[in-house]
């Protein structure tokens, strides 16, 4: 088991500190938080004026403008609330594969990015799929770190349970819109499409990480051999040559271009992510460059 | 150019195993079990890949492709792909194999004697051979044999070419060259000149191939007919070979214990040859001696022995040469034994005189009858047992022929009964004649026998004969194979005077008989299997003839005659002249078996040999050299026969436990010890010039397959082995 330091390295934390998320739509927060609402509200910020009308607050009633014009206007201004972050961990034995294994760096993508959350005050759920995600905790502020670096610990392969069937849990479980990020490899037979649906009805902003190792993008296997399925044991007898590597990397290529097709399609950001890539520039470069935090 | 397929039943299994590894390639169950985090996407590859799996496969992968490369080749290999650049016009082809004593030279290249050179080539041409063609192989030395009919199934002529050896004897292509002309060139039935006779088979074009060294006479007076003959020579034209021609060992007449031992090497190779003698008596050194013969020269060797008892001498030359079998020589010696002499004569002081000179008496007994003997039992009973060596008949002559050799004095041989060696086969013809027939040709030879000046009668007996003869054998025999086979008289008595006398001959040697008086005589119808000793200007007056295993010989003069009252007269100065008693010397020792029981017989391989048992037939047997029994035909308990002389060495005949005789089997024929490769062959009215036989060879090309399935296999290895490092 990675230790905590390794999920996230410290030297991180410091620049994860100075981001944000780039969330395209703002979303009713239950508490106050550090981000400007679509909601009038209390914070300091001027935002408009509108006409008195009975029953408001008597408190925003701008005095000066009745002096000058003789008609009620409440003045308005902005409110300030939180935000829901989801990180979703696919933890399927599929994500054992590729060095560091693909669980690691999912995990250090939430871990960073939940920490994005907890500094900005949001209401952060990092969570892994299945009977794992059950006991994720929620968290609010940077000092509920430790907690989620804990929980992410714990977080280990488990069971091969379908992306539909994780999604519909969680979407059972969470009812609120916000931010969730699912981080997956998206290798399941049973397709992501009706995965990506449930939640794009829920109205969230949904940004997917296709996690893909480096021996997923460029096999290195050849000759005759018979390919078992790590979940369901299920095999494939095949002859590796160059031709049938090319045909797989044709196929994994139609494949990864069918999910950005249905990404775009429904407003979500697809972001594929190699294992290989340094989680340091991959949440402060690529990350940013690719419009998920800023 | 045509392509030649030659798949047999293994080439088949050879196919359907290669067919086997590439099915074992493709649905190769063994593979390596590796863990992947999915198969989703694999499992689309598959997909793509099912669809054109195979071609996919052979295109994109190197090393399949090497290894089906590979089993293609192997498979080329196996199906032994090969092109000829001459195709036969003929049909027909008749292949004639040399399998006598010369075809062992082993002069050509590598040590490969001639005859495993010859069948080599034939291979090839057999295998050349297209399925419209058909085929035959005939092998000849001294007597030819069918080893393969025609067939168009060329395993079959592979396989009768497999089994054919060769053989230590000398060589008469005539039989073969007949057998393959019995096909091209088919008679007619019966007679010539019956113009109700039509030819009984169609004329049938062939292309006979001669596969020879041409180590034999000529064959001339031959006409090819529909045959096209080509002569293939096998052998080189530089040679090596001292041959030993002749080897023979007698015993002093004067002292029994000596033994003169006689032998000629001969240089038939292209090179001054000098080599040892080595003479062994029962397997020890005795003597031995240096030749040193230019070529086409010989040199004569005598030794000079004690021994009195049964002996077998070898003689051999110690160096090495191209052919080995005339190397070696064999001569048996047996323990002197004195002749057994019957004379059947009214008186006849010449006979007395002449019979009992000091070396005469060395040699032999001599006992003399009148001629009613001749009538006797004794003489029956002397008939069947062969008890005396030499029957001289002096103007008698015996109802049957007795079990010895005889000399006839101005008389004839007895008609009836008449066998001799060479006409064995037409004696057995004669039975198979209808009795009538029979009675016919007996009744014409009496004629021809007893009429004197009858030669009218002599030559219809012998049409008759002929004629019958021809008709009786499916009118196979040869004109020139008919002809008279017994004595006879061809004139009137007259005076004669002595033109030709056969000097090199046994009985005549050291002879001078060109002064010789004879007052009258009769000339001599011989029968064809004898040879003439002394001709006369009315013709033949001395003979002599093979029967059996004995030999006839008939003087057609009196020495001694009787005047019209009874009173002996000279009719010749022969008696007077001192070639008389040398003659009557020769007489006795040569067909007088005086020399046969000093020094044993020399044969060639594979000839008859005959003899007489002395009545010893129990437990008779006869061993070669090697110990091997031999194949005998008994008669009568009286004579034996063999033909199972093919292995070269002294010979034992026992019987009762008792070495009885010997005889010794050597080669001794210059035309196979010649073994010059010759370059053209006098074949009928034609010269054959040897043709090249490579071009008709077939071109394989499974070599070249099976060297580029090395080169794929070497280049498959290393780039297998590049890949797994």
């Amino acid at each position: 088991m990675e230790s905590t330091e390794t999920i996230l390295p410290p030297s991180l934390l410091a620049k994860l500190e100075r981001l944000e998320f780039a969330s395209r739509k703002i979303f009713r927060g239950q508490l106050k938080g550090e981000r400007r609402s679509r909601r009038r509200g209390q914070s300091v910020e001027f935002d408009d004026f509108r006409t008195y009308v009975p029953g408001d607050d008597l408190r925003l009633i701008d005095w000066n403008l009745y002096a000058r014009l003789d008609q009620l206007f409440l003045k308005l201004f902005q409110e300030e609330e939180d935000r829901h972050f989801y990180a979703i961990i696919d933890a399927s034995q599929s994500m054992g594969f590729g060095d560091p294994t693909k669980l690691f760096v999912a995990k250090q993508l939430a871990a960073s990015l939940g920490y994005v959350g907890l500094c900005r005050a949001d209401r952060v759920c990092v969570q892994a799929m299945g009977q794992q995600g059950r006991k994720a905790p929620v968290l609010r502020n940077r000092s509920s770190l430790w907690r989620m670096l804990q929980y992410l610990e714990e977080v280990s392969l488990g069971q091969n349970e379908s992306l539909a069937a994780s999604i519909r849990d969680f979407s059972n479980r969470h009812t609120g819109s916000g931010i969730v990020v699912l981080i997956s490899d998206l290798l399941d037979k049973e397709g992501f499409e009706s995965a990506l649906r449930m939640l794009v009805n829920r109205r969230m902003d949904i940004y997917v990480m296709h996690l893909l190792s480096a021996e997923e993008r460029a096999p290195e296997i050849r000759g005759d051999c018979r390919l078992i399925d790590c979940e369901d044991q299920d095999f494939a007898d095949i002859t590796l040559n160059q031709y049938a590597i090319d045909k797989y990397l044709s196929n994994l290529s139609s494949f990864t271009e069918s999910i950005k097709s249905f990404c775009a399609r429904r407003s979500i950001v697809y972001v594929p992510v190699s294992t290989d890539m340094p989680i340091d520039e991959m949440v402060t470069t690529y990350l940013q460059m690719r419009g998920v935090v800023r | 150019m045509s392509w030649i397929g030659t798949l047999g039943p293994w080439a088949w299994g050879f196919v359907i195993i290669a067919i086997g590894i590439v099915a074992l390639y493709f649905l190769k169950l063994r593979r390596d079990p590796i863990e992947v985090s999915s198969t989703y996407l694999w499992g689309k590859t598959i997909q793509d890949l099912h669809v054109n799996s195979l071609l996919q496969r052979m295109r994109r992968s190197l090393l399949l492709f090497l290894q089906l490369l590979m089993v293609a080749l192997a498979a080329i290999a196996v199906f032994r792909p090969g092109i000829r650049d001459d195709v036969e016009t003929q049909e027909r082809v008749v292949f004639l194999l040399d399998c006598s004593a010369s075809m062992q030279a082993t002069d050509l290249e590598g040590g490969v004697s001639r005859f495993e050179t010859a069948k080599q080539l034939i291979q090839g041409q057999i295998e050349t051979l297209s399925d419209q063609q058909t085929a035959m192989l005939i092998t000849f030395s001294d007597q030819a044999e069918t080893v393969q009919a025609f067939t168009s199934d060329r395993s079959r002529l592979l396989t009768a070419l497999n089994e054919v050896v060769v053989t230590n004897r000398t060589t008469d292509i005539m039989e073969a060259v007949r057998a393959a002309d019995g096909l091209a060139n088919p008679r007619r039935s019966s007679q010539v000149g019956d113009l109700n006779d039509v030819q009984v088979a169609e004329a049938q074009p062939a292309k006979m191939y001669i596969y020879s060294d041409g180590c034999f006479p000529p064959l001339s007076e031959f006409n090819l007919g529909n045959l096209s003959p080509q002569f293939v020579s096998v052998g080189s034209q530089q040679v090596s070979n001292l041959a030993i021609t002749e080897f023979s060992a007698q015993r002093d007449i004067d002292a029994s214990d000596r033994v003169q031992v006689y032998a000629k090497v001969v240089n038939f190779g292209t090179a001054y040859r000098e080599s040892e003698v080595e003479l062994r008596m029962n397997g020890e050194l005795v003597d031995a001696a240096l030749v040193s013969v230019d070529p086409n020269q010989e040199q004569g060797l005598a030794f000079e022995l004690i021994s009195d008892e049964f002996a077998v001498l070898t003689l051999e030359l110690t160096a090495k040469d191209d052919l080995l079998i005339d190397n070696l020589a064999y001569a048996g010696l047996t323990p002197s034994k004195r002749a057994s002499v019957l004379v059947v004569t009214e008186g006849n002081t010449a006979l007395e005189v002449g019979l009992a000179t000091e070396k005469i008496e060395l040699i032999c007994d001599v006992t003399f009858v009148n001629p009613d003997f001749l009538t006797t039992l004794d003489y029956q009973k002397l008939v069947i047992e062969g008890r005396y060596d030499l029957l001289v008949f002096d103007r008698c002559s015996p109802t049957a022929m007795p079990a010895a050799s005889t000399f006839f004095i101005g008389a004839l041989p007895p008609v009836d009964r008449v066998e001799t060696v060479g006409f064995v086969g037409r004696s057995e013809s004669e039975d198979d004649l209808p009795v009538a027939e029979n009675e016919t040709i007996s009744s014409a030879r009496e004629e021809a026998g007893a009429g004197v000046g009858a030669e009218n009668t002599r030559i219809d007996a012998n049409d008759v004969s002929t004629a019958a003869l021809e008709a009786a054998s499916g009118g196979v025999l040869d004109s020139n194979e008919s002809g008279s086979q017994s004595w006879a008289w061809s004139g009137a008595v007259s005076s004669l005077s002595i033109i030709d006398v056969n000097r090199t001959h046994p009985l005549l040697r050291y002879l001078d008989l060109y002064s010789l008086l004879v007052f009258s005589g009769q000339p001599l119808d011989l029968p064809d299997n004898a040879t003439e000793l002394i001709a006369a200007d009315i013709g033949t007056v001395m003979a002599i003839a093979n029967r059996n295993s004995y030999q006839d010989v008939v003087l057609a003069f009196p020495v001694l005659d009787t005047d019209e009252a009874g009173e002996a007269v000279a009719n010749t100065n022969w008696y007077a002249e001192r070639s008389w008693p040398v003659f009557l010397f020769n007489l006795v020792r040569t067909i007088g078996n005086a020399s046969e029981s000093t020094a044993a017989l020399s044969y060639r391989p594979g000839d008859l040999v005959r003899g007489t048992l002395a009545g010893l037939a129990e437990g008779f047997m006869v061993r070669s050299m090697s110990g091997r029994k031999v194949d005998v035909t008994l008669h009568d308990q009286v004579r034996y026969e063999t033909l199972d002389t093919e292995e070269l060495g002294c010979y034992d005949v026992t019987g009762e436990g008792e070495l009885l005789e010997r005889f010794a089997v050597n080669l001794f024929h210059r035309p196979e010890s010649a073994i010059q490769a010759k370059v053209e062959l006098e074949l009928g009215y034609e010269n054959i010039q040897a043709g090249n036989v490579e071009l008709l060879v077939r071109r394989e090309y499974w070599r070249l397959a099976l060297l580029v399935l090395l080169i794929v296999l070497v280049a498959e290895w290393w780039i297998y082995n590049r890949r797994m490092v």
